[in-house]
């Protein structure tokens, strides 16, 4: 009987899921390539343009918790790495700018705060959760996806950005 | 006991023929779901309240709250 | 990259499982685990809290998660209109409740969470415990004080040959059809459930398990639960499912009630008690207490599932079965029954004379329940608001179906402020054995003959002893060999058989909760949340049962109309919003500079208030303060234990000497302090309190007899009944002013006004038609005078050593209080010492002297003095104390600015005015946060 349940939860699920995920950003695949307005000069970005840096992309909207938690974290990141060739990018998907430019007042962003305005950066990323990250070596590889963040990662991630900012130290 | 088991298959393959029809939200897109006045139960603490008062003057509070509450006698 | 392969195969396996089957079953692509859930954090607070309190732990879990780490409080008060008795006076006031809730959540580790919450309940009141025809009389006038009393064995009653009541007019003789019914009221004294109750969960990517547990204790019942919670979410978490199952066992053990007891059937004339369903689950014990024992289990089951239709809106469907078998009737509802003799001559009138009496409700001893729900919550944009609709149907295999429905509207306003008015609607079927009452066509009890018709006698105090008696020819006693017997020694009564059972239904029950009715209700929320996740709320709602309400119609008659209204107000602390903002740009760098700050800023042991100040202008502080004191033993007079006798005779002056002493009490006190700091040098407190206690009595030996009504009624309902209060007591407004302050010292004052918000005219309730009177001055809830309450305090500290004293007093402002007493002041002296054993902890020692004087005036009302504790003599005294604390403080971090104190305060003598309890020891416990 407890199979059959599931059996039939499962075609329901087969339903639901939407055909999609079909291009997703995996690690060890190429960083797409995407545009993004800075939040503060409005400056156009290229994620090209960042190649032969660590790229850190991190995709955050202003009503979501952990991304708040994740700021502090950012800062202290940049602050460390920025240096030696860290790039991070935070990539705002708020549908309401005043909302971003309210919660960058609360917690203020020394990194790069960019809007995905027309959200085709997020879509190339196929981003699957609030916040998600995309650790980007030095040749433009996916290294690692982070979703979602907790403070007991944090350390994890650090050893992460250190490792991939020792490679290819020298290429650029 | 067979009404029991059926009742959730059915509810499922209800909703699931609904929900082909609706569509995907993106992670990004969640910023009204996440609001707190869109949570299931905005005010839990209220909710407990409210439910320990009911209960101990209805008959149907019962069944999924069967579980503490004393049987809040008299 | 290892360790972070790692992560992705902790999902649980659960999950695993029924994701692969999907993958076999489907051949979709699965997406891929996603670490934390979009529409996360924002949520509900305290959501997996009320699922912890009382609804099913587990099984009511959103598909968004609930705020990581959060504090809330909230005291509901619950007020029942009055009664329809058709012109009959009540004295009994309806019933009012009295609620405490405090709630935590805390992050333990990054996926693990634990919630916990308390509840406390104390309700005082009368209540319907039985319905009848108004003819019946059931609340009749009687007694020496004004009012009614509940009247459930009338002796005659009056039906016409179709069994419709009839009202006697008693001067005329005459008989008039009378169907009014109406409910019989009765009335409690205090009494409090106390409920704690935790959950424990870890989660997983894309899963969540989670265990809980807890017990709900009550004087009559107790209960305790435990639960197992999944869910599991798919689709980037546009759906999730959720699964619950608990557990429930229950215990009554209800006193019945000596003043209702004659309901409680039992013949004494030599026969077995007619109602053996219940003769093994009533134990009577010495001294006539009679304890009704039952036990209760309930399974349960919940699925539910959650889906986010679009960007605006989502729903919840679920469906649950409880089964609950065992004893589930209200040991304190009866149901009314006539017994008509169909033998009998009909009076001149045509009248049939009936004997009433109230038997014990008898409810099955299983009960299959099915709820099936849904819960929809649409985003209303130009208005930025929510609303939400819930209905839920409920299914019973004792014939009840009910339907309820309820929709919210959450409407933000700006400035934090939201309001929400509400409106919900519930209508329910009878079951299928209520009965307003009963009607039995059979003789409530026959007369025994033998086999020639003579009519069997047995010896009225000893019935069972298996001799019979007769008369002979001359009406002289005679044994069964026909030898004439002592007639006194003997006190012949006749025997007797009571009615038959089994001609009465299986089961009944005419406890209103079972009828059939409608209800309406409403109410509204208002809530501020302040800047850093402060947030205020308030909230009333008023709620109207009536028959005529019922969907369908059909419900029971407006007799049984009631309403009730509550009012709420709650303080609630997102710990991890307040840690953020706190935080400020790193929490790595070390800018933690304001939270190290107040770890030096003086704080005393556990035990002492008005310790410290807040040192920066624009500070707040939110925090929680648990006291407990506990009195037990042997009696003092001074400081030397004192003999029975001794109290008999000295402990109450002016009277034939003491009945009663008590065996022992204890206090609860739960304070929120409420602390902001306008300049540096000035801080503004409020202090709001709740308070309960209960108190246990003894006979004492060598008591004199009791010589009035009064006593007789209320010496064995003190001994057999634990005494509760509980409620809202006085509250404190101060002003903390700065006097010195230099590195390492540091010297404050604290000027207070005590406002009398507690309650200091709780009184017993009325037994064998007889006032209660007033309850021992220190079960009152609060002091009832304006008090005023000055402190000094000097505290220092260097390196890990800190040292502190403090004197403080309490001057009654007023002689008197409202109900004509006025506790004695109070003088406190005190001093300690503490060394840092650890950079966030604290160890403490303190040494206090107190000096409390005598309760000054008496209960200007009905008062019943049985015992020291009711004498003005017999309170305050000089006590010594000895404390010893511990402070633990967490310097950073998710929960960084938190700190928690504990400290033990033991007794080391006391000198007690008059006959009192020793102290046993005092335990304080604080929670505190400043931002």
């Amino acid at each position: 009987m407890n199979q059959r349940i599931s059996v039939l939860l499962c075609a329901v699920l087969a339903l639901i899921l939407p055909i999609q995920a079909i291009f997703a950003v995996e690690a060890g695949g190429k960083a797409p390539d995407c545009g993004l307005t800075s939040m503060r000069d409005a400056q156009r970005y290229d994620l090209r343009q960042f190649h032969g840096k660590v790229l850190y992309v991190d995709f955050w909207a202003s009503w979501c918790g952990p991304c708040a938690k994740s700021f502090p974290f950012l800062n202290s990141l940049h602050e460390k790495f920025s240096k030696e060739g860290l790039q991070i990018l935070g990539v705002n998907l708020d549908e309401n700018p005043a909302d971003a430019k309210e919660f960058l007042g609360k917690y203020p962003a020394d990194f790069t705060v960019a809007a995905d305005a027309d959200e085709q950066c997020a879509r190339d990323f196929d981003v699957k959760a609030m916040p998600s990250s995309y650790l980007v070596d030095r040749k433009g590889v996916v290294r690692h996806i982070q979703l979602g963040f907790r403070p007991g990662e944090a350390k994890e991630l650090q050893s992460l950005v250190e490792r991939l900012l020792a490679e290819h130290a020298g290429a650029q | 006991m067979k009404r029991s088991q059926l009742a959730p298959a059915a509810a499922c393959l209800i909703f699931g023929a609904c929900l082909s029809g609706c569509a995907p939200v993106a992670p990004w897109e969640r910023g009204n779901l996440a609001k707190p006045q869109m949570a299931l139960d905005v005010n839990p603490m209220l909710s407990t309240l409210r439910s320990h008062n009911y209960s101990s003057r209805e008959a149907a509070s019962g069944g999924s709250s069967a579980a503490g509450g004393g049987c809040g006698c008299y | 990259m290892a360790a972070i392969k790692k992560k992705k195969t902790l999902e649980s396996s659960a999950g695993r499982l029924l994701v692969s089957a999907c993958r076999r079953l489907t051949g979709v692509i699965k997406p891929r685990i996603s670490k934390q859930q979009a529409a996360a954090s924002a949520s509900s607070p305290l959501h997996a809290l009320t699922a912890a309190a009382l609804a099913l732990p587990g099984l009511m879990m959103t598909p968004a998660q609930a705020a990581d780490e959060e504090a809330g409080f909230q005291y509901g008060h619950y007020q029942e209109g009055k009664r329809q008795l058709f012109g009959i006076k009540s004295r009994f006031k309806p019933i009012e409740v009295e609620s405490l809730q405090g709630s935590g959540k805390i992050k333990l580790a990054d996926r693990v969470r634990f919630a916990f919450n308390y509840i406390q309940d104390t309700w005082g009141g009368a209540t319907p415990i039985a319905t009848a025809p108004l003819s019946f009389q059931g609340n009749r006038e009687n007694g020496v004080i004004a009012g009614a009393t509940p009247f459930l064995q009338n002796n005659n009653v009056y039906f016409d040959a179709q069994l419709n009541p009839l009202q006697r007019n008693n001067a005329a003789n005459t008989f008039s059809k009378d169907p009014q019914l109406v409910h019989t009221l009765s009335s409690a004294s205090p009494e409090t459930r106390k409920q704690g109750d935790f959950k424990l969960s870890y989660e997983w990517d894309e899963a969540a398990l989670d265990v809980g547990g807890g017990i709900s204790l009550e004087n009559d019942y107790e209960s305790r639960f435990g639960n197992l919670g999944g869910r599991w979410d798919f689709n980037q978490k546009l759906t999730t499912l959720n699964l619950g199952l608990s557990y429930t066992a229950s215990d009554t053990q209800a006193i019945i009630d000596h003043d209702a007891a004659p309901y409680i059937y039992d013949t004494t004339s030599g026969t077995a008690s007619y109602n053996a369903m219940y003769d093994s689950q009533i134990e009577i014990l010495p001294g006539g207490k009679r304890v009704l024992h039952g036990k209760r289990q309930d399974w349960a089951a919940h699925f539910g599932l959650t889906q986010i239709l679009n960007r605006n809106a989502l729903f919840e469907t679920g469906a649950g079965y409880t089964r609950s078998t065992g004893y589930m009737a209200n040991p304190y509802k009866a149901v009314e029954t006539a017994f008509i003799d169909p033998a009998q001559t009909p009076g001149p009138s045509g009248e049939l004379t009936g004997l009433a009496i109230g038997l014990l409700e008898q409810r099955p001893d299983a009960r299959n329940q099915w709820t099936g729900d849904l819960r929809y919550v649409q985003h209303i944009d130009g208005l930025d608001a929510a609303l939400h609709f819930d209905y839920r149907f409920f299914h019973d295999d004792w014939g009840i179906n009910a339907h309820t429905f309820a929709a919210d509207w959450v409407q933000p306003l700006g400035n934090g402020w939201t309001v929400t008015p509400r409106v919900r609607y519930y209508s329910q079927d009878a079951a299928s054995f209520y009965q307003p009452y009963l009607v039995s066509q059979q003789a409530f009890s026959k007369l025994v003959v033998d086999a020639s018709g003579r009519p069997i006698l047995v010896e009225a105090d000893n019935p069972n002893n298996g001799k019979t008696y007769f008369r002979d020819q001359n009406f002289n006693l005679v044994d069964e060999n026909g030898n004439r017997v002592d007639e006194v020694a003997v006190n012949p009564i006749n025997k007797t058989v009571p009615f038959d059972r089994k001609l009465l239904p299986a089961h009944y029950s005419s406890d209103q909760r079972l009828s059939g009715y409608g209800a309406l209700s409403g109410g509204v929320t208002i809530s501020k949340q302040f800047t850093k996740g402060v947030s205020l709320e308030a909230g009333a709602e008023y709620y109207t049962h009536e028959g005529s309400l019922k969907l369908g119609g059909g419900g029971e008659g407006s007799y049984a109309d009631f309403n009730y209204y509550v009012v709420n107000a709650a303080l609630k602390v997102d710990l991890a919003a307040l840690a953020l903002a706190g935080a400020g740009h790193d929490e790595h760098s070390g800018h933690g500079g304001h939270n190290d700050h107040s770890r030096h800023s003086g704080h005393g042991p556990a035990g002492v208030m008005f310790d410290h100040m807040l040192s920066r202008s624009g500070d707040f502080m939110v925090g929680y303060r648990y006291m407990y004191g506990n009195q037990h033993g042997a009696m003092l007079h001074g400081s030397d234990a004192a003999g029975d006798m001794d109290i008999v005779n000295n402990g109450c002056p002016n009277s034939n000497g003491c009945f009663l002493a008590s065996s022992g009490m204890a206090m609860h006190m739960h304070m929120l302090d409420l602390m902001y700091a306008p300049t540096d040098w000035l801080n503004l407190m409020l202090m709001p309190q709740f308070v309960d206690m209960d108190m246990s009595m003894r006979k004492l030996d060598g008591a004199p007899q009791p010589t009035t009504p009064a006593e007789e009624a209320a010496i064995p309902h003190h001994v057999l009944h634990e005494h509760n209060t509980g409620g809202i007591g006085d509250t404190g407004v101060y002003a903390l002013i700065k006097l010195f302050d230099a590195p390492g010292h540091h010297v404050h004052t604290a000027l207070g006004i005590s406002a009398p918000t507690g309650d200091v005219g709780i009184k017993f309730r009325d037994t064998h038609g007889l006032e209660g009177g007033f309850m021992h001055y220190d079960m009152q809830l609060g002091s009832g005078t304006w008090d005023f309450k000055p402190s000094i305090t000097y505290t220092g500290q260097k390196n890990r050593w800190s040292w502190g004293a403090q004197i403080s007093g309490v001057k009654r402002l007023e002689n008197r209080n409202k109900s004509g007493f006025a506790f004695g002041d109070i003088f406190q002296s005190t001093a300690w010492g503490g060394y840092d054993l650890l950079n966030w902890l604290t160890a403490s020692v303190r040494g206090v002297y107190t000096v409390k004087g005598s309760v000054k005036g008496e209960f200007n009302g009905t008062f019943n003095k049985l015992g020291p504790m009711d004498y003005s003599t017999s309170y305050g005294g000089r006590y010594w104390d000895v404390g010893f604390g511990l402070n633990a403080f967490v310097p950073r971090g998710d929960l960084g600015g938190n700190r928690l104190s504990f400290e033990w305060l033991q007794p080391v003598n006391d000198d007690v005015n008059g006959y009192q309890l020793p102290r046993e020891g005092a335990l304080s416990a604080t929670w505190s946060y400043a931002f």
